[in-house]
């Protein structure tokens, strides 16, 4: 436990410090996955006929690597500093939060093992299989109950706004995960869901949009909720609006998740409710995303100077884009064209590496100083991970709305006789170039990584040698 | 209407009822101050943490 200078409070920041870590190791491990695959796609002899490592056994490490091992670590790691800072008190047990570190890293070696081996329950962005899926609940309900047990001993009156939003991710994501997860084990590394055909396909997707609601979007608004404010060092724009973000973000995210169906058998109603909440959500997000840039009102020359600021106003702007670009794409009519192409990767990866990542690298910049209470070993080197990032996701999204919406018109295209106009191995082969584009995205965005790697295990080897320097003198 | 369709029914207009509550209790000017005081919180822990002390 270590205290703060001006009050007796001790906080347990050891299992931050090492969730942090391990979130910076996760990015670059995940995003240079995440570059083999895409090379794979470019240029396919790179499966050099190994099964391990085909396309369709990394790409399912890779968005497990990136989404539960970096968020999953990013996400403990700030609610547990959170929680903490904002109630003025120490977890309510180190022992769970340790329980949750050491849980949720087995969990990802053990998905290092078995999605290579081709071990998968065929279910997107759920494809541990069932003892693993176990081990999700056990540890994400430790990390949940210490959590609200550290917000029931709190010091403060007031909850604060970014607590709220990690409590909601933590209860709707115990929830999806144990439905969706529901599965026959006929044998110690397979299963079969217990839903068919058309309900799978609806739970499927209410799971994997709501993935992506609460664990990948009102997780890190709790994130931006608490730094950028710390960061900019001014009080958020409007407490209201982030209060109305919050229960209109709760309210309706759940309904969106059918909007992935459309033009299935799924009866149409369901769809189209689906995009119409969908539409509905861009006014809390804009109204959330606003929140956020205005809160840096009458302070925007620090961005000049202030570059992990830059990290956190920049991923507003993905989150904005993509809150827009997301519900425009489930209208039937867009997603008629969208629906199976490229764009959808690029919407995916302008919410992922845009929004998500670049908060949390925004966080991380921010937590490495508090938590070492050192300065960054390189402001410079910050600026240029911050380039990196923003030049490789660009690159990334622009590749795949050109590739997306040109595979669209490729696939619908017909003569004067009703016949396509094109062969899809025609489409495959015009979509190269843009493959080859979106792997050299990645690549910068992953350089980016290792330049935040590099830069923050310098910041921790500084502080521990200005300690041992301070240990000295004392003693003398 | 089935029991699914009625248990639907109910929870999206309990759902569309919270959402106007909600739009209510945060736009009532009366409950304004009462928000906008928490907006400071989050500035109000801002001392160092320091490394390596005991219990």
């Amino acid at each position: 436990m270590e205290a703060t200078k001006a009050t007796p409070v001790k906080y347990d920041m050891d299992v931050v410090r090492w969730f942090t870590i391990a979130a910076v190791v996760y990015l670059v491990v995940g995003t240079l996955i995440g570059v083999y695959v895409a090379s794979e796609l470019a240029w396919p002899f790179l499966n050099f006929d190994i099964p391990q490592i085909t396309f369709g056994r990394l790409r399912p490490l890779h968005t497990n690597a990136v989404i539960f091992a970096f968020g999953g670590c990013t996400l403990m790691a700030t609610g547990y500093y959170m929680v903490q800072r904002t109630g003025a008190t120490a977890l309510w047990s180190n022992k769970l939060a340790w329980f949750t570190f050491w849980g949720w890293n087995l969990i990802i070696v053990l998905a290092v093992i078995t999605l290579p081996m081709g071990m998968t329950s065929g279910k997107e962005y759920a494809e541990l299989e069932w003892p693993i899926d176990i081990l999700i609940a056990i540890v994400w309900l430790a990390f949940g109950l210490n959590h609200t047990m550290t917000i029931a001993i709190r010091k403060t009156s007031h909850i604060y706004v970014a607590n709220w939003f990690t409590m909601s991710m933590i209860i709707m994501i115990t929830y999806l995960h144990v439905v969706n997860s529901m599965a026959l084990p006929v044998s110690l590394t397979k299963s079969y869901s217990i839903y068919s055909g058309v309900q799978d396909a609806m739970i499927q997707w209410w799971w994997g949009h709501n993935a992506v609601g609460f664990y990948l979007t009102a997780g890190f608004l709790g994130i931006m909720y608490y730094f950028v404010p710390k960061q900019a060092g001014r009080p958020v724009f409007s407490y209201r609006l982030s209060v109305l973000h919050f229960w209109c973000l709760s309210f309706g995210y759940v309904w969106l998740g059918a909007h992935h169906l459309q033009y299935t058998a799924l009866p149409d109603w369901t769809g189209s409710l689906g995009a119409g909440i969908s539409l509905a959500m861009i006014i809390p997000s804009w109204g959330g995303a606003m929140n956020g840039m205005m809160t840096l009102s009458g302070a925007w020359d620090r961005l000049r100077t202030d570059y992990v600021l830059r990290f956190l106003v920049v991923s507003l702007a993905f989150y904005a884009m993509s809150t827009f670009e997301g519900p425009v794409m489930s209208i039937k009519t867009v997603n008629a064209l969208s629906h199976y192409t490229d764009w959808t990767v690029g919407h995916v990866h302008s919410g992922a590496l845009g929004w998500v990542a670049m908060v949390s690298m925004g966080a991380i910049y921010h937590m490495v100083k508090k938590l070492w209470n050192t300065e960054m070993y390189s402001d410079s080197l910050v600026n240029v991970h911050f380039w990196l990032a923003t030049i490789g996701a660009v690159t990334y999204i622009v590749a795949m709305w050109v590739s997306g919406i040109m595979q669209g018109l490729m696939w619908r295209d017909y003569d004067e006789y009703g016949t396509l106009t094109y062969t899809f191995v025609e489409s495959v082969s015009a979509m190269h170039p843009y493959y080859a584009m979106r792997a050299i995205g990645g690549a910068i965005y992953n350089l980016g990584a290792w330049v935040m790697l590099f830069n923050v295990v310098m910041t921790v080897r500084q502080a521990s040698a200005a300690r041992g320097i301070k240990a000295v003198a004392a003693k003398a | 209407m089935t029991r699914n369709d009625w248990l639907g029914v109910f929870f999206a207009v309990a759902c569309f009822i919270g959402m106007v509550y909600v739009y209510f209790m945060v736009f009532r000017p009366a409950n304004k101050d009462k928000f906008e005081s928490q907006r400071d919180l989050v500035l109000d822990d801002d001392d160092p943490i320091r490394m390596g002390e005991k219990r």
